[in-house]
């Protein structure tokens, strides 16, 4: 083989490289305008997520969890329930007037004493619940359909059509900078809430809980959630 | 004249099964992909190798890429092209896999979609399981290049004239 054959064989295949390349980014764009939100993607960084954060501080809960012997709210699925908070148990009763104080569901405290962003657990987001904050879904929208936190927002940081999510929960919620939000996700070392609550503290929110355990702690706690689309 | 060792790796009803095997694992691995964006931007974002501008295009173009060069490969289109790219993800494949297990990160391959969740050591040990298999995918994308490499179609093309 002559080097201006090598030569020009070599210049074909990478000419064939780049038209596969070609073919693959406008495919991966045709597909992406064609298909529905749930597996829209942005192309630019408008919602690209920031990097991992490192653990975060976790708050120990302002009142003890339920005991055995008070009755834990029934896990209860309602079909189709609208996104407002539906009406929420009765917090757990305690005999003695310190005891009794200490549960009532209060609002979680400000955040100036621990940073924008914190980690929460079940007995503090019960605590959120009650009091009313808004929960946000972090979670892909099929897994929020599966099963969310009664109440919750489908706010899926991943999914293209997260902007209009947020703007649809800040028109009917109207939060103000130092209200308390929780967000959740699927426990564990699901990020996806973490990534949710950097977006909304660029955004202006410093009040931003994290429900640490996510929807399978809240489901394990009895806590009350629904099924369907949001 | 090749020796009988290279005569035989580079024969080609090896190479077309090593072309049609190596396709039909990159088409599988495309498919999960090509049904969930999302999902793939998601794994690229795990493994903390690429800048976050770069994910949603990443997860976009990469599925279709692999899609494309695993069609090739088995339909015998482009072969050096496809092969060349195929090398060239793997390649990117196994280095994203070392360099987290390196440094004890523990992540989902997202080679096939995505996966249920595992413990850190499970995920450890799929990554080290799908390095292995990285490795043995270059293997067969190496006889695919050399069986097709420039010198062995021109002969392919005389013994085709002389007959």
């Amino acid at each position: 083989m002559t080097p201006a054959l090598r030569v020009t064989t070599l210049r074909a295949t990478a000419l064939q490289c780049l038209v596969l390349a070609g073919l693959a980014v406008a495919a991966g764009l045709l597909a992406n305008t064609l298909a529905g939100p749930s597996r829209r993607l942005a192309w630019t960084g408008a919602i690209s997520p920031l990097p991992a954060m490192p653990p975060l501080p976790v708050l120990a809960p302002r009142s003890a969890p339920p005991t055995p012997s008070e009755p834990a709210p029934q896990p209860t699925a309602v079909q189709g329930a609208k996104a407002l908070p539906q009406p929420r148990p009765a917090p757990p009763v305690k005999t003695t007037p310190a005891a009794a104080k200490a549960a009532e569901p209060t609002a979680p405290p400000p955040p100036a004493a621990t940073g924008p962003i914190r980690e929460i657990s079940g007995p503090e987001a019960w605590l959120a619940f009650q009091g009313k904050a808004p929960f946000l879904d972090a979670r892909r929208s099929a897994e929020y359909t599966e099963g969310h936190i009664a109440g919750a927002w489908c706010t899926p940081v991943w999914e293209a059509d997260l902007e209009d999510r947020l703007i649809s929960f800040k028109a009917a919620r109207r939060p103000g900078p130092d209200d308390p939000i929780v967000i959740y996700c699927s426990g564990g070392d699901c990020h996806d809430s973490h990534l949710l609550a950097a977006k909304l503290l660029k955004e202006g929110y410093y009040h931003l809980l994290i429900y640490r355990d996510g929807y399978p702690g809240w489901v394990a706690q009895g806590h009350p959630f629904d099924k369907g689309r949001p | 004249m090749k020796p009988p060792l290279q005569h035989w790796l580079l024969h080609p009803r090896i190479t077309l099964a090593c072309r049609i095997a190596l396709g039909l694992v990159f088409i599988g691995a495309a498919l999960p992909k090509l049904a969930d964006p999302p999902g793939f931007a998601k794994a690229i974002w795990a493994y903390e190798l690429f800048p976050s501008w770069s994910l949603n295009p990443l997860a976009l173009g990469l599925p279709w890429l692999e899609l494309f060069c695993g069609l090739a490969l088995c339909l015998g289109l482009w072969l050096r092209a496809a092969t060349t790219w195929v090398t060239a993800l793997l390649l990117a494949f196994c280095l994203a896999l070392a360099i987290n297990l390196v440094r004890h990160h523990p992540v989902d391959c997202g080679c096939f979609g995505t996966a249920a969740p595992k413990t850190e050591t499970e995920r450890l040990a799929d990554m080290r399981w799908s390095l292995l298999r990285d490795l043995g995918l270059l293997i067969l994308a190496a006889q695919i290049l050399l069986a097709s490499g420039p010198g062995e179609e021109l002969e392919a093309d005389g013994k085709a004239n002389r007959s």
